[in-house]
């Protein structure tokens, strides 16, 4: 047996309306977009707080990789603090790599081999510049733990079925390759139609069919063939209007949306050169906030700026590229990470950075301390010279809960106002970011958000 | 046993030199080394080639011409070949730190006659390619970073006005006053007056400092020849003797960010130096004993903190000071008569080196329209890296 024993969505903060991308069109939809310091990494990371309990393999899914020849998911259970040396897989060139993790540890939780199994999917994907009408797009990150205890929702069954046609793709860098009309009227029809014909699927044991796929009403008459009932069956795709659509997420953030809208089974088709079936069978009634609004993005002009990503481009200072080492990031992961610091033996005060000796005492002894990530704001400035997307830069000196004191960035910070820029005295909460990124590698750290 | 140094050294300032601060786009490295030794060297009525050590500072090779790297940029546009030369780099101090190894090298007998030099040549770049950029593109690639030098003495001056009540008005005063005194001192950067307004409505660097509570960054050298106080000449020489010296590096570049119990109210370095300084100098009184002084104020909060950290009032106080004009030239005890940091500008190496020549300028009574009448004695203080290392020099007209 196995199944969903617990799962979580992280969201960017920022959102883009149809209305801004593309006025005259008159689309009503959002899409959730990653901040300039957000990526697929910090998206994840974010998402699998407090899910790494005895996990023995972690599958990350993506279309939008960081690195062109790394594993994701080793890396990201490297930031999660996993141990060295457990299953670690990537997924990912087609939009149902986050289903084809999750019908993976399926597989592999039934055989027995494995208890916990980690399944991320994380998708910050931009269409061209100007081509926003014809690509969907939302930014998310989604993580799944897979056990053989029971959950939330049972996974009853998983299987996939290859095609080689695929709709629109990408060939060479971003430009997407939209004449694919075939694949379009007929791929995911002949695909569907077959997996229902070899699935011997009974509609009347169904309560939610979900269908992932941009062209999925092309193949509402194989559904009705199949004697489904495509009003009160097929579950709309609400996501797709509030955070756009998430990509290698989607299948997965639609699968959570089944589970909380009821109990009952649960069949996702989820679509990309093959389709993976994923059967669910839910017995529990989840409580669940709705999907944050976030804070809109009325110009486009500050869309522009955010897919910058990072790159240090205010004040005239273009040419300007942060130094990064990878042997720093990896000597100081304690402290840089995992948020480990030194906590004197004789007068218990504790440090992010580890001392010779204690600055307060003399004395040379400390202990391991893992700090906190919620504190209070010690003192603050806004930086307007500092080469950043957005000016200002607010610094902020943190006293952490529990002890130890960091100065770090305020984040999600692009519109600054007397009520949002970080003041002392009030409430923060450490986020893990990207300081910047060069032509090199990211560098993740901590940056603040007002609590 | 003294942990650090607690007598007079006995040395003798004899030679001042000091060129125009600004943005000197005629003049080289070089060009200002040779302006600054050549003034001090004639002022002491010695040749050349009578001096048997030099110190050069220069904090930034780096970011300004990649000259200063080693003692050999001193000598090289000189021509002064054969002698020890050592290079001086401690931040803000780096010019302070030259005098103090001087003065030490007289003390310990391995010369007779010393140079100390500071100089940097900043403006030779454009300013995005200064020192915010090699805060980004040169330092550890996690810690502070979104800081500039602004934001680092920002944080104090949040806490301070969060702590003791002071007013964004109170911190642009001091740069309202060093103006004005800068625009008494013909080889300042910046010679405008200023008011209250005009620094509060300049742009904003780093909340709450603007543009105009910021100093500017300079080309500029200064000089001094120096040697043990029984070599001094009378007939020939105006001498000024240096009563005491402190340096002290009382925390770390990252340390205060870091460490829960740093109070960002105020330098525990300039206290440490000042401590050092006075105990040479048997100055148990400040504000009484010492007729006016120069203060680090690479930004205008700097200045009103180190009036505390220097003992010219309790902590919190600072505000009053300012308030009561006591630090004005003709008040209690002028700060900064020379414009400051903010007027003069912040050639890092040589500043240091420049506000000893002020002081001595002052204290042989030559200062011209910005005299303190009657000076004998006063002082002179940096802080640097940021707020980690300071130090503070005490001169007197008597020995």
């Amino acid at each position: 047996m196995s199944y969903i024993k617990e799962y979580r969505v992280a969201l960017p903060e920022f959102r883009i309306s149809d209305k801004t991308l593309h006025p005259r069109l008159g689309r009503k939809g959002q899409h959730a977009v990653c901040y300039t310091d957000q990526d697929i990494i910090t998206l994840a990371f974010d998402a699998c707080q407090n899910f790494t309990k005895d996990v023995d393999a972690v599958f990350f899914a993506t279309t939008t990789p960081v690195f062109r020849n790394r594993y994701h998911a080793s890396y990201i259970a490297d930031l999660l603090g996993l141990e060295q040396g457990i299953l670690a897989m990537d997924f990912g060139t087609s939009v149902r790599a986050g289903s084809d993790a999750l019908l993976m540890a399926d597989k592999l939780i039934k055989s027995g081999e494995y208890k916990n199994i980690l399944v991320i999917a994380s998708e910050v994907y931009y269409p061209e510049i100007g081509k926003e009408t014809r690509a969907a797009f939302g930014h998310a990150a989604v993580v799944m733990l897979i056990t053989d205890e029971e959950g939330i929702a049972e996974i009853t069954n998983t299987k996939s079925y290859s095609s080689a046609l695929a709709e629109d793709f990408r060939y060479k860098g971003e430009k997407v390759q939209y004449d694919a009309r075939f694949a379009r009227n007929e791929g995911f029809k002949m695909n569907l139609g077959l997996v229902l014909k070899e699935s011997n699927i009974n509609s009347s044991d169904v309560n939610q069919i979900i269908l992932h796929s941009p062209y999925a009403k092309n193949a509402f008459g194989q559904l009705k063939k199949a004697g489904f009932d495509i009003e009160k069956q097929l579950m709309k795709d609400t996501v797709a209007m509030s955070v756009g659509n998430t990509g290698a997420c989607h299948g997965l953030f639609l699968l959570i949306n089944a589970i909380e809208n009821g109990q009952g089974n649960i069949f996702l088709f989820d679509y990309l050169n093959g389709t993976n079936v994923i059967e669910l069978t839910n017995n529990t009634i989840i409580e669940f906030p709705p999907i944050k609004e976030g804070t809109q993005i009325e110009a486009y002009q500050d869309y522009l700026q955010l897919r910058k990503q990072g790159k240090f481009t205010a004040r005239g200072y273009e040419s300007i590229e942060m130094f990064s080492s990878e042997m720093i990031s990896e000597r100081e992961k304690d402290g840089l990470v995992y948020l480990r610091g030194y906590e004197c033996v004789k007068c218990g005060t504790i440090y992010y950075m580890k001392a010779a000796r204690c600055n307060a005492c003399h004395q040379t002894e400390f202990n391991q301390k893992q700090l906190e990530k919620t504190g209070i704001v010690y003192t603050a400035t806004s930086e307007y010279y500092f080469p950043n997307s957005f000016a200002p830069t607010n610094m902020v000196v943190i006293d952490l809960d529990g002890g130890g004191r960091i100065t770090v960035q305020q984040t999600d910070d692009m519109f600054p106002t007397e009520e949002n820029i970080i003041k002392i005295g009030d409430k923060v909460e450490l986020v893990f970011r990207k300081m910047m990124e060069n032509d090199k590698k990211p560098n993740y750290f901590w940056k603040c958000i007002k609590r | 046993m003294h942990k650090t140094m607690s007598k007079k050294r006995n040395i003798a300032i004899i030679g001042l030199g000091v060129t125009k601060f600004g943005e000197l786009f005629n003049q080289s490295y070089d060009d200002l080394v040779r302006d600054a030794a050549n003034q001090a060297v004639k002022d002491a009525e010695i040749e050349l080639d009578d001096v048997g050590g030099a110190w050069l500072s220069t904090a930034f090779p780096e970011i300004g011409v990649f000259k200063g790297r080693s003692g050999m940029d001193l000598v090289e546009p000189l021509n002064l070949y054969g002698i020890p030369v050592t290079r001086v780099s401690n931040f803000c101090a780096s010019g302070a730190d030259s005098i103090r190894n001087a003065a030490n090298s007289l003390a310990a007998g391995e010369c007779d006659v010393a140079m100390a030099l500071g100089v940097e040549k900043l403006r030779d770049r454009s300013p995005q390619d200064s020192i915010v950029k090699m805060m980004v593109e040169l330092s550890h690639p996690y810690y502070q970073k979104g800081f500039t030098a602004a934001g680092t003495f920002a944080v104090y001056a949040k806490r301070i006005m969060h702590e003791y009540g002071l007013t964004r008005e109170d911190i642009a005063n001091i740069s309202v006053k060093n103006h004005y005194h800068g625009s008494l001192n013909e080889k300042a950067h910046h010679r405008m007056t200023c008011s209250t307004d005009q620094v509060l409505g300049s742009p904003m660097v780093a909340d709450p400092l603007t543009v105009m509570d910021s100093c500017p960054t300079t080309d500029g050298a200064a000089c001094v020849i120096m040697v043990r106080a029984e070599d001094v000449d009378k007939t020939k020489h105006n001498p000024i003797f240096i009563d005491g010296v402190g340096l002290s590096v009382s925390t770390g570049w990252d340390l205060p960010f870091f460490d829960p119990k740093h109070d960002f109210l105020s330098f525990q370095a300039t206290k440490d130096a000042a401590a050092m300084a006075y105990k040479q100098a048997g100055i148990t009184n400040p504000i009484d004993e010492i007729d006016l002084v120069e203060v680090h104020d690479c930004f205008s909060i700097v200045e009103l903190l180190t009036y505390e950290d220097l003992g010219f009032c309790k902590q919190g106080e600072a505000k009053d000071m300012i308030r009561g004009k006591a630090t004005q030239l003709g008040g209690e005890i002028p700060v900064n008569v020379s414009g400051g940091l903010l007027s003069c500008g912040h050639p890092v190496g040589a500043t240091g080196v420049r506000m000893v020549v002020e002081i001595a300028n002052h204290l042989r009574g030559e200062a011209g329209e910005r005299q303190v009448k009657g000076a004998k004695r006063g002082i002179s203080h940096n802080i640097g890296g940021p707020g980690a290392i300071a130090s503070v020099i005490v001169l007197n007209n008597e020995n």
